[in-house]
């Protein structure tokens, strides 16, 4: 039986060797798996916004940037090299179609630009993603493995 | 500026007091729709961090429907609706004369219902609180979801999230035919307009 590890709204925890990191219900969210095959650490952050312009910057786990940033520093903390982390994402849906407002519907989409900006930065490799639509997304991912699955409502589950 | 988790006493005492005129409005609405007595009981206001609000709605990954409307004008933020089955249930008794056990079963005709139920409670309960303060609120036609509960309560919170941790919740249960339906609604206001709020009825100190 291997653990599960439940990864709150603008939280982060990693797992290594083997292991399920769970995050629920991602909406406009995105859920972040970092990974280092050849040491077994995975990652996993669940983002709620594209930039960090916080002043104290308290919850660095709440912004794409500031917590892609601090998980990599973790990451290679825990004995991980930078250049062999790759990442996969999935969330950045719209879960309502507001007519005539800017940005509310939108938080989404800048997430995952936001997300494809700061990896393409920190020069970690994207491999997969599930991004955008309009349904919540659950995010499993084992640390044994690398692999990443998704469950929406009404939906085949998806494994990449 | 003051944020939800700041709020004291008398602030969160008036709060409640235009949850309590909002919801009752709301529940009255809901009688005249549904042809049935609902009553509310004593209503709440509770300032939760994210993850402790998706605990106390029922765990994150439950499929439920909301119904979101934005609000603009002297008030900014959003009002959401959350219907949860028993909510949806007493609904669609009270226009269809039936009950569904998924939400599978919803057809178009259902959807609409819950649409208009919830646009209706939730300008009913922006009406009476934009009165009694005085202001002028515009809301936008109202944005239907089915999904899980826990990504339709992280709208109002990604919208603030950058000036705030908490979210603020109002809500009373309804008590219809004997029977407790819990009423969720949240009601988001941006901090300025919380601040706004607050001065526009004569509590804030600051």
């Amino acid at each position: 039986m291997t653990s599960k590890l439940v990864v709150g709204i603008a939280d982060m925890k990693m797992a290594k060797n083997e292991g399920m990191l769970i995050t629920y219900a991602l909406g406009s969210c995105v859920g972040i798996c970092l990974y280092d095959p050849a040491i077994k650490l995975a990652a996993l952050i669940h983002v709620m916004l594209p930039l960090n312009i916080e002043t104290n910057r308290k919850s660095p786990m709440k912004y794409a940037d500031t917590g892609i940033r601090e998980t990599l520093q973790k990451m290679v903390e825990q004995g991980a090299s930078r250049s062999r982390i790759v990442a996969k994402i999935a969330g950045g849906a719209k879960m309502f179609e507001v007519s005539g407002s800017g940005s509310l519907g939108n938080i989404g989409q800048r997430n995952i630009e936001s997300t494809h900006m700061i990896l393409r930065r920190e020069g970690i490799r994207l491999l997969k993603e599930d991004v955008g639509g309009s349904t919540a997304r659950t995010l499993l991912f084992d640390a044994a493995s690398g692999e990443v699955c998704v469950r929406s409502y009404g939906k085949p589950e998806l494994i990449f | 500026m003051k944020k939800y988790e700041d709020l004291n006493i008398l602030e969160l005492d008036t709060i409640r007091e235009i949850g309590s005129i909002g919801t009752g409005n709301a529940a009255t609405a809901l009688s005249s729709l549904l042809g049935c007595e609902v009553r509310i009981d004593l209503p709440e206001v509770r300032i939760m961090e994210y993850n402790e609000a998706i605990e106390w709605i029922g765990g994150p990954e439950l499929i439920t429907a909301g119904v979101l409307v934005r609000m603009s004008g002297e008030l900014n933020g959003i009002m959401l609706c959350v219907q949860q089955m028993e909510f949806v249930n007493l609904v669609l008794e009270g226009v269809a004369g039936r009950q569904i056990e998924s939400y599978k079963e919803l057809t178009e005709l259902d959807r609409s219902a819950l649409i208009e139920v919830g646009n209706i409670m939730i300008s009913t309960f922006i009406n009476s609180l934009s009165s009694l303060a005085d202001i002028t609120t515009h809301l936008t036609v109202p944005a239907f979801a089915l999904d899980m509960q826990g990504a339709i309560l992280t709208v109002p919170m990604a919208e603030f999230g950058g000036q705030s941790d908490h979210i603020m919740t109002i809500g009373a249960n309804f008590i219809c035919n004997h029977q407790t339906v819990p009423c969720r609604l949240l009601l988001s206001p941006d901090i300025r307009s919380l601040n706004f709020l607050l001065k526009k009825l004569g509590v804030l100190d600051d």
